[in-house]
């Protein structure tokens, strides 16, 4: 079994972004292209991508996974820890925590936030929110949620 | 026979391990089915997309409902 994965919160994302950490968004490109991370360092790798290009990701760097809410990011952790990375971690909250804190972004934060939950299970997320329950689409916010770990700080 | 689905309880992931009771039953194959729908448990498996299935501890299947036919590969593989 997997080690539980390391969380940490945007203030300590932002912090570690200036400090050298590099931003993995696992965001479909037309949700980026609506609200993105606004930091100097920063990969753009969807879910429907992550499993083919993984291996791009530098493992002597530390690396923070990020996405809507934090649901999408945390499965992409996971798969790195699985892949034998030891310098990840899932930022919990995603974007729109990020943006509900002020913290840099490029884009309509609002839609970020308010936007609803992009269906159910399984790999890439689809390319528009439906808004609705789909029994075959993937994306970061189940039917029968995840109970989180236990989060550091904020 | 060992058999784990993987998923987080979506429909694709009950209707999986429906079909695999239903064709277990038609062959009269036993199988000792579970479920396994925490998250870290799943990616344990390194499975990106679900619902996984996992035989005696092996990965036959990532993402989608399994067809029949290979359901019944799997099960009449380990039985024979």
């Amino acid at each position: 079994m997997l080690n539980e994965a390391k969380e940490v919160c945007p203030t300590t994302t932002l912090r570690m972004s200036r400090e050298g950490a590099l931003l993995v968004d696992v965001r479909e490109r037309d949700e980026i292209d609506s609200l993105a991370f606004d930091v100097p360092d920063l990969l753009v790798m969807p879910m429907s991508e992550f499993e083919r290009r993984c291996a791009e990701l530098p493992r002597d760097r530390d690396l923070v996974m990020v996405c809507r809410v934090g649901e999408r990011s945390l499965k992409a952790t996971y798969f790195l820890m699985y892949q034998g990375y030891t310098r990840v971690a899932n930022m919990e909250g995603g974007i729109a925590k990020w943006a509900r804190k002020g913290f840099p972004v490029k884009g309509n934060a609002s839609a970020a936030i308010a936007s609803p939950a992009t269906g159910c299970c399984g790999g890439a997320a689809p390319a528009k929110s439906t808004g609705g329950e789909s029994t075959s689409v993937a994306g970061e916010n189940c039917c029968a949620p995840q109970p989180k770990p236990a989060s550091a700080c904020c | 026979m060992d058999i784990k689905v993987l998923g987080t309880g979506c429909a694709n992931c009950r209707n999986t391990i429906a079909l695999i009771e239903q064709v277990a039953q038609a062959k009269g194959v036993a199988v000792n089915l579970q479920k396994v729908e925490e998250l870290r448990a799943i990616m344990s498996y390194g499975v990106m997309s679900t619902p996984g299935v996992v035989i005696d501890g092996k990965v036959v299947h990532a993402g989608g409902v399994p067809g029949r036919d290979k359901i019944e590969q799997w099960l009449v593989a380990k039985q024979g």
